[in-house]
């Protein structure tokens, strides 16, 4: 099968501190990839340059090569448009101090949706494909900030979804979530799986065992491990990611 | 000394010059109320100036009702529609009815003319003979002149002692430097805070408004003078101390929109670029509309500060207590001279001593102040309560 993402040599730098280092992954299509490894080893950092997020960043300087459906995201396709196909959801719920109705529209207009009808539908399967419609229905136009948190995660989710894209980029979505607010997400990430790539990047061994399909481990910058999931965990190839899965470092 | 001792002494200390500061506040507040308070009227308010004299011309058409409050002595004209009372040695206006002629007086070159209760009637003029009105004369020969015709003339005095045109002119003022300073202000610490690569460039500008903000504002009123009034030729006018307090205030406009920028929080701009938004789009819908607070909040102690201002304004406005109009034309215009509230105190003082009048003007500014502040505490409060 094809890879909806094939990254080579890939190299980042936050002016001369160098997080990632020669990273070359295939990320396929319509499949969960967990991305895993202790803290500060740059999953964070190789997350964000799929959907070119560390442009944000002045002193990130990148090398090497990032392919989305073959064509190269830092030079064939435009910035704003690459960021529609690949949504992201953060680590902290961030909706905006906006209606629940506008938070989701808020994509959309931005690429120049008015119809109100379309708006209305856009808004309605978003929250739909976001387990969350039942919940808010009857409160679209209050604001999304008196949500819960994971009501607010699964808002953000339902923002990402607006845009119909290809991928969704997760960066520890649970990790700010409650045990009960936690198993929503991931139940929903089930569902998501089936129309979209997604690339989560959690701390929890648990979680990443519990709902990828494949996983990579990151030490220090770099791609230690990528394989199937439980290949991963059950028989890893790396003493490292062994060490690492086992517990006994990270 | 034990230590003991040590400590009471201290906190004597702290407790004195909380109490004297607290002291010297309650002083200076009550000596300006205590000084200016007899004056504060609607009339103070709303009164023009100087004092003026004009003939106007008067029509009646139906009979007036004398109100059922008045006084004995006051003389009443059912032609009119107005009641008239000595004081002193003049007749004053003391009553006049909703739809008396006197409020569709025209003057000679039959402009209308507003009088209002208080305004003395010195003269009447009415089928070719003339009267004139003080303590000497026959009060019913008032009351017969005052209902003897349907047209009549009146030479009537406006009292002034009011302060209505600095009101104006210091209006005038906040809404030219905020007209300039606001959009300017803010668009600089946009470009500063969003635009900008963080280095020397950024530094430098930085450095340059903190150093702008620590100029004592008369070198800025000299400066205004030098630039506006005299090398733009703009004369004393609104219109060149407006543009001195444009940048007087400029410094803070974009150091209050900066720290309302640097507070939404990061999270909210990735949100927005996450989902495929452009700059401007991110500015105009997230990042400016939460800062809009905080941005408000400068607007309004840059209110204040032309308020309070007076050395930039000394040197660029003038200190005619006039309205801003166009003597000719008898419109408002921006390039007339005027002048500010505190920049009338001043004057008051300085040229006639009267201190009664500066200090009643200082009521005036600290209530507006006061007012203003309580405002923007409030905007502040709600505003640190919508981002947590
Ligand atoms: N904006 C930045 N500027 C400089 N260094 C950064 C920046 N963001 C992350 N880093 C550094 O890059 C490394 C990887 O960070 P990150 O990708 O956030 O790790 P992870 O998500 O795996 O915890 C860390 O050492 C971190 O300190
Ligand atoms: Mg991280």
């Amino acid at each position: 099968m094809k890879p909806k993402f094939s990254v080579s040599d890939l190299n980042l730098f936050y002016g001369n501190f160098q997080a990632l280092h020669q990273i070359n992954i295939e990320i396929p299509s319509n499949q969960v990839t967990a991305l895993i490894g202790p803290s500060g080893c740059g999953k964070s950092t190789f997350l964000r340059t799929l959907n070119r997020m560390n442009d944000l960043v002045d002193t990130a300087k990148i090398t090497g090569n990032i392919q989305l459906d073959g064509e190269n995201i830092y030079s064939d396709i435009d910035v704003m448009k690459l960021r529609t196909r690949v949504g992201m959801v953060f680590q902290k719920p961030n909706p905006f101090p906006m209606s629940i109705y506008d938070n989701i529209a808020y994509g959309p207009r931005c690429q120049g949706v008015k119809d109100k009808q379309r708006l209305n539908q856009i808004v309605e399967d978003s929250l739909r494909g976001a387990a969350l419609w039942d919940e808010v229905k009857d409160r679209l136009n209050k604001s999304a900030m008196g949500l819960s948190g994971g009501q607010q995660q699964r808002l953000c989710i339902a923002r990402a979804i607006a845009m119909e894209p290809e991928v969704i980029l997760m960066d520890e979505p649970t990790s700010a979530l409650d045990p009960i607010a936690t198993k929503k997400v991931e139940e929903l990430m089930e569902q998501l799986k089936k129309k979209y790539t997604i690339v989560i990047v959690t701390h929890s061994m648990q979680q990443a065992a519990r709902i990828s399909d494949k996983t990579a481990f990151f030490l220090m910058g770099e791609l230690i491990e990528f394989d199937d999931t439980n290949k991963v965990f059950t028989n890893p190839q790396d003493k490292r990611t062994e060490d690492y899965i086992t517990g006994r470092f990270g | 000394m034990s230590r003991k001792v040590k400590d009471q002494l201290c906190n004597m200390l702290i407790w004195l010059s909380a109490a004297f500061s607290v002291g010297i506040l309650v002083l200076v507040v009550g000596f300006i109320f205590s000084k200016g308070w007899s004056k504060i009227s609607l009339d103070f308010l709303f009164n023009d100036y100087e004092s003026k004299t004009q003939y106007v011309t008067l029509e009646s058409d139906q009979a007036y009702q004398a109100p059922a409050s008045l006084s004995e002595s006051a003389l009443f004209s059912e032609n009119l529609g107005v009641a008239l009372e000595l004081k002193e040695d003049h007749y004053e206006i003391v009553w006049m009815d909703k739809e008396s002629p006197l409020k569709e007086a025209t003057n000679n070159a039959d402009e209308k003319v507003k009088i209002s209760k208080g305004d003395c009637v010195q003269q009447i003029k009415v089928s070719g003979k003339s009267l004139k009105l003080d303590k000497k004369t026959d009060q019913e020969e008032i009351v017969k002149a005052l209902n003897e015709n349907n047209t009549l003339v009146m030479k009537v005095m406006s009292v002034g002692g009011g302060i209505f045109p600095m009101i104006v002119s210091t209006l005038l003022l906040v809404l030219v430097a905020l007209l300039f300073s606001a959009p300017i202000g803010i668009l600089a610490a946009i470009y500063l805070v969003e635009y900008a690569k963080p280095g020397k460039l950024v530094n430098v500008i930085r450095f340059a408004t903190e150093i702008l903000a620590g100029i004592p504002s008369v070198v800025y009123g000299l400066f205004g003078m030098l630039m506006f009034v005299n090398t733009l030729n703009l004369g004393m006018s609104i219109l060149a101390g407006g543009l001195t307090l444009t940048i007087l205030l400029l410094p803070t406009m974009m150091r209050t929109t900066e720290e309302a920028l640097k507070v939404v929080p990061m999270s909210y701009r990735e949100a927005s670029y996450g989902l495929g938004a452009n700059k401007i789009q991110t500015l105009s819908k997230v990042v400016l509309p939460s800062a809009i607070p905080g941005i408000l909040v400068g607007v309004i102690l840059s209110i204040g500060r032309i308020i309070g201002e007076s050395a930039a304004l000394l040197f660029t406005i003038g200190t005619f207590a006039k309205l801003p109009v166009n003597p000719e034309s008898g419109n408002f215009s921006l390039l007339e001279t005027g002048t500010s509230l505190t920049v009338r105190a001043y004057i008051e003082v300085k040229e006639s001593g009267n201190v009664e009048m500066a200090a009643a003007i200082g009521i005036i500014i600290l209530i507006v102040v006061f007012t203003l502040n309580l405002f923007s505490r409030l905007i502040a409060k709600k505003f640190s309560k919508a981002n947590n």
